[in-house]
């Protein structure tokens, strides 16, 4: 196997790995929000513009773990593309070495089909990866897009937690919790383009 | 890759093996082919490192198209980790491989060839007017394991029963049985597990003629040396190592 080959299968199964982190954190938000809703009936008028941002975290939570979830069965599905092109390019190799081997074989032209099968074979699998790589990355960008909702929501948050009286400090605690997770799931999600993106026009 | 006619009748057997430029730290074995007019046979194929040399040499016997089938007497690496390969290379082929490794050898790649399940008490193949019979062989080493025997050439083929650890470029025939023994003492000793599963095989194997006996390691058994192979084994202890 060689370096490539190995990074390839090092960045698709990281991002498996990147997006169970975003999972655990998108199901923080979705608890927050439901703090935040219980916070935010109790103080009442106090906390009058609160209320429809807990409604708009949790739907945020939701999508954010419904567009994991399907971005990691595509994930999954990268993953056993690698090992097929891994091995349609080991095979490709080995018949390559066959058709030098067998030069003065009698039975030597046979091996040709063979070899163009696995040829195309081999260049159907990396052209589909790359196909798959750039849907992946534009449904990775849908995730970052939501990251940067929720920091917009944590923001507002912040404003209508500061009118919030005695209820201040336990809303900002949300807003805080909000920023936070938003901030992992860009981060993470940012690791999963970077090391995707290799892959993308290689 | 050396090659070794070891029957030519109305069809042929080859040996396969010594390849002089295999890795050091890998084991080396014998591939067999049996060719019909229009069919060959590959007996325990080897291991994915042997695929290149195994394959140039095939094509000095036969086109890629009339590789029609592949056996694998049991599961080891060694036997059949090419089966990936040849999996890519053939069309229309079948894998004759003991039922119960059924889905531990598709780990190796199995898609496009035909898995042919042999049920525990043996079976055949049929390759044209050649009609090859699949002798159980469990626990010799492997608990699922099978030996090929042609009664018209006579051979039998004995998987890893008859192997012997020896340098690299050893005679491809056994020439003196005596010297031969301590080569082969210990791999029995050690890899094969039950002296109850070894009785019942020489039990089996004593009914059958055979000419030739032909590992999967080692050298070939010819004429008497076969008779004086099997005393010998059947006086052994084997599953030495509990």
């Amino acid at each position: 196997m060689n370096n490539q080959t190995k990074s390839q299968f090092v960045a698709v199964a990281s991002i498996t790995s990147e997006l169970s982190a975003v999972m655990v954190v998108a199901k923080e938000i979705s608890l927050a929000a439901a703090n935040a809703k219980a916070i935010a009936f109790r103080a009442g008028d106090k906390a009058k513009g609160f209320q429809p941002i807990t409604d708009f975290i949790n739907e945020l939570a939701k999508e954010t773990i419904e567009l994991v979830t399907s971005i990691n069965v595509y994930a999954l599905s990268l993953y056993q593309l690698t090992v097929n092109e891994f091995r349609k390019t080991n095979a490709y190799n080995k018949f390559e070495l066959v058709a030098k081997m067998s030069k003065d074989a009698p039975y030597a032209q046979s091996m040709q089909q063979p070899l163009e099968h696995a040829k195309l074979s081999m260049e159907l699998c990396q052209r589909q990866f790359k196909r798959d790589v750039k849907q992946l990355l534009d449904q990775l960008e849908a995730v970052m897009h939501h990251a940067r909702a929720a920091r917009v929501i944590a923001a507002n948050s912040r404003i209508e937690a500061s009118q919030a009286g005695e209820y201040l400090q336990s809303l900002q605690a949300v807003a805080e919790s909000v920023d936070k997770a938003a901030h992992t799931i860009h981060d993470n999600v940012q690791r999963c383009r970077i090391a995707l993106s290799l892959y993308r026009n290689s | 890759m050396k090659m070794t006619k070891i029957y030519e009748g109305s069809h042929q057997w080859i040996m396969f093996g010594r390849d002089e430029n295999k890795p050091a730290n890998i084991i080396d074995s014998n591939q067999y082919a049996v060719r019909t007019a229009n069919r060959c046979l590959l007996l325990d194929p080897g291991g994915s490192e042997l695929f290149a040399p195994m394959m140039a040499a095939v094509l000095h016997h036969a086109p890629v198209e009339h590789i029609t089938d592949l056996f694998a007497s049991h599961q080891d690496p060694d036997v059949i980790s090419s089966l990936g390969l040849w999996d890519q290379a053939l069309s229309g082929a079948k894998l004759h491989a003991p039922a119960i490794w059924e889905g531990f050898l598709r780990h190796f790649g199995c898609e496009s060839i035909e898995y042919v399940p042999i049920p525990d008490n043996g079976g055949t193949i049929k390759l044209e007017s050649v009609e090859l019979q699949l002798i159980p062989a469990h626990y010799l080493h492997s608990s699922g394991n099978f030996h090929v025997y042609d009664p018209q050439a006579k051979i039998l083929m004995s998987g890893d029963v008859g192997t012997a650890l020896e340098a690299p470029g050893a005679p491809m025939f056994v020439e003196n049985f005596d010297l031969h023994i301590e080569k082969m003492r210990y791999f029995h000793q050690r890899w094969m597990p039950s002296n109850q599963a070894k009785r019942a095989w020489i039990e089996r194997v004593r009914s059958l003629e055979i000419d030739i006996l032909a590992p999967q390691h080692g050298r070939v058994f010819k004429g008497n040396d076969v008779k004086r192979f099997l005393d010998w084994f059947d006086a052994l202890q084997v599953g030495i190592a509990v």
